[in-house]
């Protein structure tokens, strides 16, 4: 498909792998070192916030400990995503470039898809840079804390499928909704604050307020996503409310593409 | 079949337009423009700074739909753009790139869009004079550069229409001469150029067919020659006796030809120099001088697009935030 090819081809550049694959990598090491550290200090989880869920020193014991640094950075994780899908999107606003796609392919749609593929796999090489990082800081933070590693190895390749799959899952949807934010507002800045503000602030607020629609917004259910279900939200109805933002969107984002004029 | 008069009379026409309109809010960029533009060739599109070149161009890629009116080019609807996309390269306002990817990757993206063999993208990089800069990111290269490599996106695809909005934009003066002979081969290779701009000079030399749109709306459409005729083409006419300069005017006039102020520059065509000399005769003088004037296309430009239609505080305005907006 040319559209896939031909945004592969301008998304590869330094930036891009820099920021996004560099960035995944440090959150790695970062949650990595963060949740042993507090697991072996005894103290209590802090509540779980919007941005990192924090996982049970039997979680961490247990076979999915060695990924449990992937599925508690997944807001983190979807957060990155969200940038760089909303920075592919709204840049070409910025350049002014869309014109020069929109002349040669007036088929819009296509341009469209072609953008989302070529993010989708992207989103595959983050995901899978983050999980590599992971598994290499897992293991040394682990032993520096002190926290048992025997069963780690009992379900490996399992674990790390598992936490690959819904890891990414979530960012695809952090992703798309980027994306959207981006295309309504042809700026990567707004789009990003939005999304970000949209997390941190907001819906820690409609949460607060009731704990009840605080389950069906995008930030808990993709973090539930991420790590295969919680307490409050199955995995089935993550997966669920998952899709149907990721649906929604599409169609919005599609609908805004084709249908509005390119004045930039 | 009235369809196939109606193809058959498009398909000489590169480009057509039906009572175009394009509003913006209260703003009327496209005042119900109707032109029929020739296949092959150098085509000019004049006009001041917000006269709608740039609106007009849009709509004809298919970027924005027109409020009201029809376009076609290439003998397709502008509703349909997927069919002529691909004989179509445009450069629309300042050329546009990835700032990060250089000139060959950024060409290469394009070209991969297009389908087209990446060959090419060595090809429009030697035609527009940027080999051995192809490599570095565009984020360092000067206007005229990117202006270059605009024209080079352009040209990617060998359009049969190349539409190049002010493409000499930013660059120095033997780039704008190496532009202009540019426009001239590929016109001459049986393409149309159409290229837009606010100063005629710049591409006076190389237009064969000039559109002329002031506030968005037409002022003239034809062959450049047509121009000095249309415009206010003079002629100077004097007696061979000075003593009959008062009697030469009355019988100017009384034969309807109209003159200036206190003078004998009638207004006429060299095309109507027989019969000023003609009307002359019948009343008994004999003309010792019959010179056209001279009037540069500069002078016949300006005065097509000077006078203001429009609150003219509201066009300076406009001006100024236009050069601000490029500063
Ligand atoms: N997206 C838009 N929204 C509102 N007004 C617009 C928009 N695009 C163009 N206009 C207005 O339409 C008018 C024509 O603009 P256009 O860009 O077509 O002019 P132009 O002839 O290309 O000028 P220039 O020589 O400065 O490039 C201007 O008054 C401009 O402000
Ligand atoms: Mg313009």
């Amino acid at each position: 498909m040319r559209e896939l090819r031909s945004e592969l081809t301008r998304l590869n550049r330094r930036g891009i792998w820099l920021g996004w694959l560099g960035l995944m990598a440090v959150f790695a090491v970062l949650i990595n070192t963060v949740i042993y550290t507090i697991a072996a200090n005894g103290s209590a989880p802090p509540g779980g916030g919007p941005g990192v869920a924090f996982p049970t020193m039997a979680t961490l014991e247990s076979s999915s400990g060695i990924v449990a640094g992937v599925s508690s950075a997944a807001s983190m994780f979807g957060v990155i995503t969200l940038s760089f899908w909303a920075i592919a999107t709204a840049s070409d606003y910025s350049t002014g470039l869309i014109r020069l796609l929109a002349a040669a392919q007036p088929h819009r749609w296509r341009l469209l898809l072609g953008k989302i593929g070529a993010l989708l796999i992207w989103t595959a090489l983050a995901t899978t840079a983050a999980e590599v990082v992971n598994l290499a800081a897992a293991l040394p933070s682990a032993e520096a804390a002190g926290i048992s590693t025997a069963l780690w190895m009992d379900d490996l390749v399992g674990e790390i499928a598992r936490a690959w799959l819904t890891s990414f899952s979530a960012s695809v949807v952090w992703g798309i909704i980027g994306l959207v934010l981006a295309l309504l507002s042809r700026s990567s800045a707004i789009a990003i604050s939005v999304g970000v503000g949209w997390v941190l602030l907001i819906e820690t607020i409609i949460k607060t307020a009731s704990s009840e629609a605080g389950q069906w917004l995008p930030g808990t259910t993709l973090t539930a996503l991420a790590q295969g279900g919680t307490d409050d939200l199955s995995f089935a109805g993550a997966v669920l409310i998952g899709c149907i933002y990721a649906a929604v969107g599409l169609i919005i984002g599609l609908v805004i593409f084709i249908r509005r004029p390119i004045t930039e | 079949m009235l369809t196939s008069i109606i193809e058959t009379d498009t398909s000489a026409a590169s480009i057509t337009t039906d009572g175009l309109l394009r509003q913006f809010g209260s703003l009327t960029a496209l005042d119900r423009v109707t032109v029929t533009l020739p296949r092959g060739g150098v085509v000019g599109l004049l006009g001041p700074n917000g006269s709608g070149k740039s609106t007009l161009i849009r709509i004809l890629l298919g970027l924005i739909p027109p409020t009201s009116g029809q376009a076609t080019v290439l003998g397709h609807p502008t509703t349909k753009p997927a069919r002529y996309a691909g004989d179509v390269g445009a450069l629309i306002e300042a050329p546009s790139f990835v700032p990060g990817l250089s000139a060959r990757k950024n060409l290469l993206s394009l070209a991969r869009l297009r389908g087209l063999p990446t060959t090419r993208v060595a090809e429009v990089i030697r035609i527009v004079g940027l080999e051995g800069r192809e490599n570095e990111s565009v984020r360092r290269f000067s206007l005229g550069m990117k202006q270059r490599l605009g024209i080079a996106a352009a040209l990617l695809p060998d359009p049969a229409l190349l539409i190049l909005d002010e493409p000499t934009n930013g660059l120095d003066p033997a780039g704008i001469v190496e532009i202009r002979q540019l426009l001239k081969t590929l016109a001459a290779e049986g393409r149309t150029v159409v290229v837009s701009s606010h100063l005629l000079a710049e591409i006076q030399a190389a237009c064969d067919y000039l559109v002329i749109i002031r506030f968005g709306e037409l002022m003239f459409s034809g062959p450049m020659g047509e121009l000095l005729d249309k415009a206010g083409a003079r002629i100077e006419v004097a007696p061979e006796h000075p003593a009959d300069v008062d009697r030469l005017r009355v019988a100017l006039a009384a034969a309807g030809w109209s003159l200036e102020d206190d003078s004998l520059v009638v207004h006429g065509s060299p095309a109507d120099a027989a019969a000023l000399n003609r009307a002359a005769h019948e009343a008994g003088i004999t003309l010792s001088r019959l010179t056209p004037i001279n009037e540069s296309l500069e002078d016949v430009f300006l005065e097509m697009t000077a006078a203001p239609t429009r609150d003219p505080v509201a066009a300076s305005q406009g001006a100024r935030k236009k050069a601000s907006t490029n500063a």
